[in-house]
């Protein structure tokens, strides 16, 4: 019983136009296993299980559920036959409950909306799960591991006997991964069977019981989480690349030693920011970054990182202290004057605050730039071809999939988009560079790219202040690390002291 | 590669053009069905519709007469709808221009003050310009400052423009007492402008206009930051485009464009303020602009064009309802069923992308 398959995708091709997403795949899943999918970004994970839920129909191959051959031409018939699907961005709506999301788009009474009784069967099915969460507020209050875990219970409400996860990881923080995993353990004990999509090597062996790995669009190898190992699957998904790793699967980048500046080129001193009901603010946070270093800035999410990264480039909203870039005062600065002090900066979000998704290419490389005398003149014309040189640019030297500069940003991949991102905060010389969370959701050769183009920047003897909730990350090639907590600056390591226990510790209060 | 794109750019714009006669030709069935049930000879009523600004040079200076102000109250409403806000208040801004133009001119003349051609015409159009461009930055600072949805503070400003008006052309300091309804004493002469054989001397600014609002999307770093913040407000913001002061000066500038309706409706048509203007051909022309925006999606150079095309069905309506009888409704109908098709193919072909 235990090794059946519960379902198998046979020679599976398709291609979108002239793009083969996949060729010839056979994927299969035995009953009560989780099975890892494990690539890059655009190796063909989230196409091939599109496939199996429905949302796209393959040019060529067969797919067998239980046993049978079976066509799947939409979600509902997949839902039917009994297949969840939990999506990498929430899909819940926002200003409905758990309850109403739960329920929303399945048959309810003729006339009636059953919520209460509703209600106890998925009481029930979470109870069984061990999980528990609010049913009765709006889920835009809730916090992203929460919403995850309605949108498992959903899976389950429907009949889900296999469960596809697709990056679920994306927005959990490590304590929230460690409850996904047990949850997970807990569905298996149940009866049900999980795909698990991630691009991360460390998650798919903590998690998997076996991992198929795909490489542009190719099955490159089955493994056991037994016979295998990170430099297994990391030879596996990279094939002709050499790429280093850590022990917890990041890249090994070297940090040559480098000159520090005499002077710092950030100081904070004293900085407050005042807190709101959604942020906890700044108090007193005093550091200095200097030029030929990475300041690597280590918080749980939600402890004045986001402030800290504000207050860079809007300055205006510190309370009491200063902020000084290269000795000068940038206090009460816009942020356009902020950057024409030789400053940067890449948001956490990508694509809320980083990107203009319509604009092509070159407007979005202009963003940020576009008051600097390279492209205007008189302040009133842009300049769009110094944009479009400028464009070109990045996209030779940054390596950015596109055909054309003109070409809508919303139409890259987010690693290329990410790409843009970097590239367009070196389009002006920097002095500092403010990162915050640059790698997040990026598979290991982009994450690799990033890590050497700071190592890069520091080198050249700029500073760069790196906010990062991944500690593992920071300590492969900040120079120091600062721990905020609460909105307060708990203590700065210096390279020779690092000690991913002690920070840690420090991130949670300890 | 660099081929395909442009390929693809023209292939887009012979798309766009098909779509829009389908369109055309999809309404102008629908419109004979309907002609039919009312009992009219369609192939009669279609002929007159279509063809009354061109059989005759009057029928096509009144089809430029209307094309003008609407060009106007056109880029009244595209340019903050690039920041995907809607300003409503085109009527009201031109009302305004208008008023303000006629207030200035008859409280000149009326003084005894005059000022030679060259002073007075350029004064004229600034007041014109300042007075629309004030009612759009009433609306745009409300958004600014409070976050009021641009469509409740034009929405209301419009009716402030009417009774302004009205207050106006009623006032007996500036009413011709001459006139049985309330309209006001002309303007001096040398305040007034003039025609190129039928077609009025504001084409001039019309197409002044155009190459303006071109230019600023296209080349200037307004434009960028117009476009930017339409994209995405957060980014925008991100990297430092001033949200406020944008949002101001795009709603002053729409409002400008509209008020330059009004004067030139005033210093080139009626040379008067008129009190019937509000409520007629002023409503046409500032809510029409809407749909003229819609149709070619907000490009600036498709403007002159799809005013043209609605000039046009004002144009044929007006003849229809003169020559045959036929109920001005219909052909507002009509107007909207070509408005509905275009945004429904349009949007067809683009998703076809």
């Amino acid at each position: 019983m235990e090794n059946e398959d519960l379902v198998e995708l046979r020679n599976v091709r398709k291609a979108f136009g002239e793009v083969v997403a996949l060729d010839n795949v056979t994927f299969s899943v035995k009953k009560r296993e989780i099975h890892g999918l494990l690539g890059e970004n655009g190796s063909g994970k989230t196409t091939l299980m599109n496939i199996l839920y429905g949302l796209y129909s393959p040019d060529k191959g067969e797919i067998y559920f239980e046993g049978k051959g079976v066509k799947i031409p939409s979600p509902f018939d997949s839902i039917r036959l009994g297949i969840g699907m939990v999506h990498q961005a929430s899909t819940l709506v926002p200003e409905f409950t758990a309850t109403e999301n739960i329920i929303l788009g399945t048959e309810g009474d003729k006339y009636s909306l059953p919520l209460d009784r509703e209600r106890e069967k998925i009481k029930e099915i979470s109870k069984n799960l061990g999980v528990k969460f609010p049913l009765n507020i709006k889920v835009k209050e809730l916090s992203a591991g929460i919403k995850q875990k309605i949108e498992i219970i959903r899976a389950l409400y429907r009949g889900a006997k296999l469960l596809i996860l697709d990056e679920p990881t994306t927005s959990l923080v490590e304590s929230e991964f460690q409850e996904l995993l047990k949850s997970l353990k807990a569905l298996l004990n149940s009866g049900v069977t999980i795909i698990f999509i991630t691009h991360k090597i460390k998650e798919a062996l903590q998690a998997c019981d076996r991992v198929t790995v795909l490489r542009r669009g190719r099955v490159q190898g089955i493994e056991k989480r037994e016979d295998t190992n990170k430099e297994k699957l990391v030879k596996l998904m990279f094939m002709e690349k050499e790429i280093r790793v850590t022990e917890s699967a990041l890249p090994k980048v070297e940090l040559p030693p480098c000159k520090k500046s005499k002077d710092p080129v950030l100081i904070l001193k004293n900085v407050t920011v005042e807190g709101g009901e959604k942020s906890i603010g700044l108090h007193n946070v005093s550091f200095e970054v200097y030029g030929g270093e990475i300041l690597g800035i280590a918080s749980v999410s939600g402890n004045g990182e986001k402030e800290l990264a504000e207050i860079t480039i809007n300055p205006y909203k510190i309370k009491n202290g200063d902020i000084l870039i290269s000795g000068k005062s940038i206090k009460n600065h816009e942020t356009l004057d902020v950057f024409a002090n030789r400053v940067f900066y890449t948001p956490e979000d990508r694509i809320k605050e980083g990107v203009l998704p319509e604009g092509s290419i070159k407007e979005n490389i202009l963003l940020g730039h576009h008051a600097k005398e390279r492209f205007i003149r008189n302040n009133i014309f842009i300049n769009w071809e110094e944009a479009r040189k400028a464009a070109v640019d990045v996209i030779k030297n940054y390596n950015v999939m596109t055909p054309t500069e003109e070409l809508a940003i919303r139409r890259l991949s987010g690693g290329n988009i990410q790409k843009v991102i970097i590239g367009r905060a070196f389009v002006s010389p920097i002095n500092l560079l403010v990162t915050h969370n640059p790698t997040s959701g990026l598979d290991i050769s982009t994450v690799e790219f990033i890590f050497k183009k700071l190592v890069e920047t520091r080198n050249s003897g700029s500073a760069v202040l790196w906010i990062n909730e991944d500690l593992d990350e920071l300590m492969i090639i900040s120079d120091r690390i600062a721990i905020l907590h609460k909105g307060e600056l708990k203590e700065i390591f210096e390279r020779e002291s690092f000690d991913k226990y002690k920070i840690g510790l420090l991130m949670i209060g300890g | 590669m660099k081929k395909s794109v442009k390929r693809t750019e023209s292939s887009i714009i012979i798309r766009n053009v098909f779509a829009y006669f389908i369109s055309v030709l999809l309404a102008l069935g629908v419109m004979s069905v309907i002609i039919l049930l009312f009992g009219f000879n369609v192939s009669k009523v279609l002929k007159t519709l279509l063809t009354a600004s061109f059989r005759t040079s009057f029928g096509f200076q009144e089809t430029i007469k209307k094309t003008i102000p609407l060009i106007f109250t056109t880029f009244a409403f595209t340019l903050p709808f690039k920041i995907k806000f809607f300003n409503t208040g085109g009527w009201g801004q031109m009302l305004f221009g208008a008023t303000m133009v006629a207030v200035t001119g008859l409280f000149l003349s009326n003084s005894g003050i005059t000022l030679p051609t060259y002073i007075i015409i350029p004064l004229l159009i600034i007041v014109g310009i300042l007075a629309g461009g004030f009612f759009g930055l009433i609306a745009g600072f409300l958004t600014a400052k409070y976050n009021i949805n641009p469509i409740i503070s034009t929405i209301m400003l419009n009716f402030v423009g009417v009774q302004f008006l009205n207050f106006i052309a009623t006032n007996s300091y500036f009413k011709d007492p001459l006139e049985g309804h309330p309209i006001t004493l002309p303007l001096p002469k040398s305040a007034t402008l003039g025609f190129f054989g039928g077609i009025p001397h504001s084409i001039i600014f019309a197409v002044v206009s155009v190459l303006f609002v071109y230019i600023l999307i296209k080349k200037t770093r307004l434009g960028y930051e117009i476009n930017a913040i339409g994209y995405n407000l957060d980014a925008a913001k991100t990297y430092g485009i001033n949200f406020p002061r944008i949002i101001m000066l795009t709603f002053f500038i729409a409002g400008a464009l509209g008020g330059l309706a009004g004067t030139f409706e005033v210093m080139n048509i009626h040379k008067k303020l008129v009190e019937g203007f509000a409520l007629t051909s002023g409503a046409q022309y500032g809510t029409f602009g809407i749909l003229t925006s819609l149709i070619v999606a907000g490009n600036p150079i498709g403007v002159p064009f799809s005013a043209f095309l609605m000039s046009v069905l004002l144009v044929g309506a007006d003849a229809l309802q003169r020559t045959m009888q036929v109920p001005v409704e219909l052909v507002f109908l009509s107007q909207a069923l070509i408005v509905l098709f275009i945004v429904i193919i349009r949007q067809r072909f683009e998703r076809g992308r």
